[in-house]
């Protein structure tokens, strides 16, 4: 595998630095706004009684999912003993942990009282899907950074080859449970139509698939392009291949549960309506094009070129965040009882009219501080895995898998 | 041990929410919070009537408030158990100082808003505490909801909106006494549950 080793020059230099650096800022940004919605009260979000999880949850759905793709690229060669993706399994497994570390900020800020977050290890309940999650994240966050130093060791013929093998089948398990028990907080639930069935699980898993392989390559086709490492293009149509894989099975779940709520024509199809044609419908849309387009790029040879495959991988990444709009503030867009009552300012964002004024539209909007919030612990995101760069030695060598 | 529960009759409901009020009065709740309120059945517009299919217009009203379930969603999954089943009572409680603010107790209550949230430190219209000094105080991001006047039914008496009640038309006892005043009109009249789809068994029976 010489032909994968990179030149043997440090990576990035000042570029890396600054962006580092900015990401940094934009972070110390979202702490900031974080700190006055804190104080301020959640009441500054676009959430409310009646529509009480927005962007923070459906992001740290996200990430969850986006964090999927590099620990089981990194795995499953590993654990099957099969030839890997040209040695970019250190790659993968950081944009992983960043990810984790971004799931875990967006519980942060969603938090009502998060100074209480020690309360979850003193008065656990577990029965909770909440507590399982929390439990099943820390196992993942631990095994991934355990993983990677493993590798990290293994290429210094430190640690046996059995050992990270071992160790890879362990974080492949604790990956496809993360987002099983992230699927099951909505996915247990009668409370809401759209979330209450056994698909859930699997098709989250797949979703996750979808995203963290996009990231993957995303992150790869972006750091040969600015000379951090050589690899060769059959390993990205390998990973380009995978990604349309996931995409159509996607799409494939996403059918198999629209026509098993529409069928039936109860209660349903006012799902199905909503989603297709209702408020919801252009993230619906978008999914679709996305997902399917996205698909298209990864089975066309000839359009598996850098820039196309960039742009691939942002749809599929994208996509997935259509879906978990819709499951999220799809849930809560139709209500169990839409019986008139007076509306206050903390029932729904708009409050002045009829219920079921306030629900024509989409009941959740998320507010400005809500986008700046995000967009910091997306910094944050970047600038760790931009770290693991400049610091570790995630360059492919001839050991790497 | 006994399972606290509300029959709440349909046909005498005015709508009127006196008990909304009271509730709000006795439990010191903050502005835009209501535990308890007044459900117009009929037209989009509150105390509007509804036209059916046939063109007839009607009208009902109900009340709507947490309904203590004997398997409630919420308990399931609060993860740190701020939200419980009492076992003497079979009320479901809350407690402010534990509660995250996670806000999954009100992702899955199948109840429509029963469940409020805080979204800001908590204003009142007066600037002193009414109702019953041992109620608790009611806190910045944190969940609540009806406690079924926990404080009054210790103390021997009836929750407040039953005690209040213009129209006679709600019943508060134990269900698992069967000569209780709420198991025997129970017993006596037709009624229905919200939601028992569910399978969160509530303490609520409205009658019809």
């Amino acid at each position: 595998m010489t032909s994968n080793v990179a030149s043997p020059a440090r990576p990035g230099g000042k570029g890396l630095t600054v962006a580092i650096a900015v990401c940094a800022a934009l972070a110390l940004v979202g702490v900031g706004f974080w700190m006055m919605q804190l104080s301020g009260g959640l009441i500054q979000t676009g959430m409310r009684n009646l529509d009480n999880w927005g962007l923070y949850i459906i992001s740290f759905m996200w990430f969850v999912g986006l964090s999927a793709g590099g620990l089981i690229i990194s795995s499953v060669p590993r654990v099957f003993g099969i030839k890997g993706f040209g040695g970019i399994s250190k790659i993968a497994i950081m944009t992983s942990l960043a990810c984790t570390c971004c799931a875990v900020a967006m519980i942060l800020v969603d938090l009502g009282n998060p100074l209480r977050v020690w309360e979850l290890i003193a008065y656990s309940n577990l029965s909770s899907p909440l507590m399982w999650d929390v439990l099943v994240i820390t196992t993942y966050f631990v095994l991934s950074i355990v993983y990677l130093a493993l590798t990290l060791r293994n290429e210094k013929g430190k640690t046996s080859d059995a050992a990270l093998r071992v160790v890879s089948a362990i974080c492949l398990v604790v990956a496809v449970l993360v987002h099983t028990v992230t699927a099951w907080i909505i996915g247990l639930q009668t409370s809401h139509e759209l979330w209450n069935t056994a698909l859930m699980g699997p098709w989250f898993v797949c979703s996750a698939l979808v995203s963290g392989t996009a990231l993957v390559i995303f992150a790869c086709v972006i750091l040969r392009k600015v000379g951090y490492l050589k690899l060769e293009q059959a390993h990205l149509n390998n990973m380009c291949k995978m990604l349309g894989a996931f995409c159509l099975v996607d799409l494939y779940f996403f059918g198999c549960d629209l026509l098993t709520e529409a069928f039936p024509a109860g209660s349903g199809a006012a799902v199905v309506d909503m989603l297709v044609a209702g408020p919801l419908a252009p993230f619906f849309w978008a999914q679709i094009i996305l997902c399917a387009a996205c698909a298209v790029i990864c089975f066309v040879p000839q359009l598996r070129r850098d820039g196309f495959m960039i742009a691939a991988a942002v749809m599929a990444m994208v996509g997935i965040f259509c879906k978990r709009v819709q499951l999220i503030a799809g849930g809560f867009q139709i209500p169990n009882i839409s019986d008139a009552f007076s509306l206050t300012s903390h029932a729904v964002p708009n409050f002045e009219g009829t219920l079921a004024q306030a629900f024509s539209g989409m009941v959740y909007a998320p507010t400005a501080l809500e986008l700046i919030v995000f967009a910091g612990v997306l910094a944050l995101g970047v600038m760790i895995f931009l770290l693991g760069i400049k610091l570790l030695d995630l360059k492919p060598n001839e050991k790497s898998h | 041990m006994a399972r606290y529960g509300f029959a709440i009759d349909t046909v005498r409901c005015v709508g009127c929410n006196n008990c909304s009020l009271t509730c709000k009065v006795e439990n010191n709740l903050p502005n835009e919070i209501w535990w308890n309120r007044a459900m117009t059945v009929g037209g989009e517009e509150e105390f509007t009537a509804g036209a059916d299919s046939n063109g007839s217009l009607y009208l009902d009203y109900y009340t709507l408030s947490c309904q203590h379930c004997e398997n409630p969603a919420c308990v399931k999954v609060c993860p740190v158990g701020a939200t419980w089943k009492d076992e003497e009572t079979g009320i479901v409680r809350q407690d402010y100082d534990k509660c995250l603010g996670c806000r999954m107790c009100m992702a899955a209550c199948p109840y429509t808003g029963v469940r409020s949230f805080n979204w800001e430190e908590p204003v009142f219209e007066l600037d002193f505490a009414v109702g019953d000094a041992s109620v608790p105080a009611h806190e910045k991001h944190a969940v609540e909801k009806c406690v079924m006047c926990y404080h009054r039914i210790n103390a021997g008496e009836r929750p407040a909106c039953v005690d209040i009640c213009r129209a006679g038309a709600r019943f508060w006892g134990d269900l698992d006494d069967p000569t209780s005043e709420v198991s025997q009109i129970i017993a006596k009249r037709a009624h229905k549950q919200l939601l028992p789809e569910m399978g969160t068994k509530p303490s609520v029976y409205y009658l019809v």
